[in-house]
């Protein structure tokens, strides 16, 4: 009997085994509550009540505005998540994700600053996608023409991003009307993402679910995304078969860029309309954390940006409802994502 | 090609009701004519931890003080608040939870403080350094002290302490703020050392350890022997001063345990009084229309300033204390920046006898004679 070779069944190290959707979900569910439980003995040992405390942060995002923020903050996690998801099927690691969000910022702030009226906009989420794209584009053109690891590349990118952005907004971008703290001129209203009916969510939420979608169904559903899934699983089989192993590379991570760039230019014409030293808040590695939650699967993947972000929001609760350190909810996301990763890792190796 | 048909169906976005983002810059005219009016909570949102040895410590300290004077008074703080959106985010939980009286008491978070002033007419936001530009909201406003005086003051010790003729300073970004503290603190030394020099170098933080560290490294092999600094966390600048065995003037908050050889002189917060005077006046019902709904600034020549003199270091002798004396009671009517004042072109920016008043100084975007550095262009 011959077994049928499909895209869910291709072996692949960064995929969890297949499996339910019940088990995975007693999974991850264990895993929460084990880093709760973690987390309680550090609230015990701060001197909060950790009932207490758990239950006002979970309070805390559920009032409608939290859940606006929450929606905000997921967007562009959500994109910048499958700009890990996706090279991950190939077998890349894109831990440049950020770099290429604070670029994306940067081409669609640049694009902002020449066009105006009503083609801004869309010219400004293109460039972001290309100047993303350009940026993984050049960790892996390393790897494919000299065989430099993309985890190194990728990663040290985000530190020259970071600077070409200071550059910019230091000297050539700054604003000349501003405080002079170190800004680009705020966007102009036409040049924003517009806003979801009556709410204060901007459009950026709507495109990084199609975004995650369109995702999910090139890696179940199409010979790209099956092609991807044989080069991650075995490059050298793929080599063989006759696929374009370096093509695909490349295509994988361009794509990967273009959605962290896009990340980051809805971040900028959402909510921020400036550029600044801290735009980001770490959105790259967030997401990667977000991606790696999900074992690299797509709509898991949103679900986990989504639980970030609600941590993020719900965290604020932990200071000002329970007088906690800033820090207590970088612990929690810490928790959490070293109990996931360890429980599903002792699964998959049962 | 379905697989593509049915991607190409996805992405056509199914309509969506959709308005223009004019988050924040609202200006529909407030209605409500006392923002802060009897409010139960004081929201005080910081850049840094409230335990940095700075500028967030300070700040933190006069919330306790308020908690102090108003007892009844839930006093909400978070630390660590971007200087970004976030913030917004944070101000707005803190009014969910009550608070109609917010200080957002960092420099960038004025966008944001502004933007939520906006969308509560009843919340009187008050921010901590910035500027106002545009027309102030009936429910917002700035303060702060006139913290380059008390610089010049510490310059003079500086300038008679030095060696070298050589001064450094640490400072975070090139706003108006730090570069008047910087051109006060070397007209201060030049006002008692004609040759004091002042190199300023530039971190792009303001608590960014490994490039403080990394600046004083670099000054110290310049030959400076007096360093200061404009940093939110003050701490490693100035034990890499005294491991060197040169001279500190301190900022925000007195380090002089850290520094117990070459602790000169320095500048420090004392927030409480005046922040417990706004929140007293938002409470009354009287924001609106206060000097608090505006851009206030308080110094020697106006009242009590937040911004006082260090206490001094072992080495400070005599005669500089009486030269600093004689210069805090000169700042009574004079400034600093009295005339004549020259750039590093040599070009007079203020022409002699003319004393600006602290509006003019806090548009000065130039560095003086005897500043060695360079500001970015833009």
């Amino acid at each position: 009997m011959t077994t049928q070779l499909t895209p869910d069944r291709v072996a692949s190290p960064l995929l969890a085994p297949k499996s339910g959707f019940g088990p995975a979900l007693a999974r991850w569910v264990g895993a929460l509550a084990g880093a709760i439980a973690i987390f309680s003995i550090l609230l015990l040992t701060k001197g909060a009540d950790p009932i207490a405390t758990l239950v006002d942060m979970v309070v805390s995002t559920t009032t409608g505005a939290s859940i606006e923020q929450i929606v905000i903050k997921a967007a562009p996690l959500v994109l910048a998540a499958m700009a890990v998801v996706l090279p991950a099927r190939a077998g890349l690691a894109n831990v440049g994700g950020e770099g290429q969000v604070i670029i994306g910022a940067v081409a669609g702030a640049g694009v902002g600053l020449v066009v105006s009226g009503p083609a801004a906009l869309p010219l400004m989420l293109i460039g972001g996608a290309l100047g993303g794209a350009l940026w993984a584009g050049l960790a892996v053109a390393l790897r494919v023409t000299v065989g430099v690891n993309e985890a190194v590349t990728t990663l040290l990118l985000n530190y020259v991003a970071l600077d070409v952005m200071l550059y910019l907004i230091y000297e050539p971008w700054k604003d000349a009307n501003g405080s002079g703290q170190p800004a680009t001129p705020p966007l102009a209203i036409e040049q924003r993402l517009p806003l979801v009916g009556g709410t204060a969510v901007h459009m950026g939420i709507v495109l990084a679910l199609v975004a995650a979608a369109a995702v999910w169904l090139t890696l179940r559903h199409t010979s790209f995304g099956f092609r991807l899934s044989v080069v991650g699983g075995n490059p050298e089989a793929a080599r063989r078969a006759g696929l374009p192993v370096a093509r695909l590379l490349v295509t994988a991570m361009l794509l990967g860029g273009a959605l962290a760039g896009l990340a980051g230019v809805i971040h900028l014409a959402g909510i921020e309309f400036k550029l600044r030293p801290g735009l980001t808040t770490n959105i790259g590695y967030i997401a990667f954390l977000a991606a790696w939650l999900a074992r690299h699967n797509p709509l898991p993947a949103v679900a986990a940006a989504f639980m970030l972000a609600a941590i993020t929001v719900g965290g604020d609760s932990l200071q000002l409802d329970s007088g906690l350190p800033a820090a207590t909810v970088n612990v929690l996301m810490a928790l959490i994502l070293l109990a996931v990763l360890g429980w599903t890792a002792k699964r998959s190796t049962s | 090609m379905r697989k593509l048909a049915a991607l190409a169906a996805l992405l056509t976005v199914p309509l969506i009701a959709c308005s223009a983002n004019t988050t924040g810059t609202a200006t529909t005219g407030t209605t409500s004519a006392s923002p802060g009016k009897d409010s139960t909570a004081v929201g005080f949102i910081f850049v840094g931890p409230k335990d940095d040895f700075g500028y967030n410590q300070a700040a933190y300290q006069g919330s306790q003080e308020v908690a102090k004077a108003y007892p009844n008074l839930e006093v909400i703080t978070a630390e660590n608040v971007p200087e970004d959106d976030n913030a917004a985010r944070v101000m707005n939980s803190m009014i969910a939870k009550g608070a109609k009286i917010i200080f957002a008491t960092s420099y960038g978070h004025l966008d944001a403080a502004l933007k939520v002033a906006a969308e509560h007419p009843d919340v009187a936001v008050v921010q901590q350094g910035n500027l106002i530009t545009t027309a102030v909201p009936k429910n917002a406003g700035t303060f702060f002290g006139t913290v380059y005086e008390p610089v010049y003051l510490a310059g003079i010790a500086a300038g008679k302490a030095t060696k070298s003729g050589k001064l450094g300073y640490v400072y975070a970004f090139p706003i108006t703020q730090t570069i008047d503290n910087i051109n006060a603190f070397e007209l201060g030394a030049q006002s008692v050392n004609p040759a004091a020099q002042t190199f300023a170098v530039s971190t792009s933080s303001w608590c960014d350890p490994a490039k403080q560290a990394e600046a004083a490294a670099n000054l110290l092999k310049q030959g400076v022997d007096v360093i200061t600094q404009h940093q939110d966390c003050t701490a490693t600048v100035i034990k890499a001063t005294e491991a060197a065995g040169a001279f500190t003037v301190g900022y925000h908050a007195d380090a002089s345990a850290i520094a117990p050889k070459g602790w000169l002189t320095g500048s420090q917060w004392n927030w409480g009084p005046l922040y417990t005077d706004i929140v007293k006046t938002a409470l009354g019902g009287g924001f609106t229309g206060s000097k608090y709904n505006d851009n206030f600034r308080v110094g020697y020549r106006t009242g009590e300033n937040p911004f006082v003199q260090s206490p001094y270091g072992p080495l400070v002798d005599a005669e500089t204390k009486a030269a600093i004396e004689k210069a805090r009671d000169l700042l009574k009517t004079s400034s600093p920046f009295a005339g004549p004042v020259t750039d590093q072109e040599g070009k007079v920016r203020i022409p002699a006898g003319t004393v600006p008043d602290y509006t003019t100084i806090e548009k000065i975007d130039y560095f003086v004679a005897g500043v060695v550095g360079t500001l970015p262009k833009s």
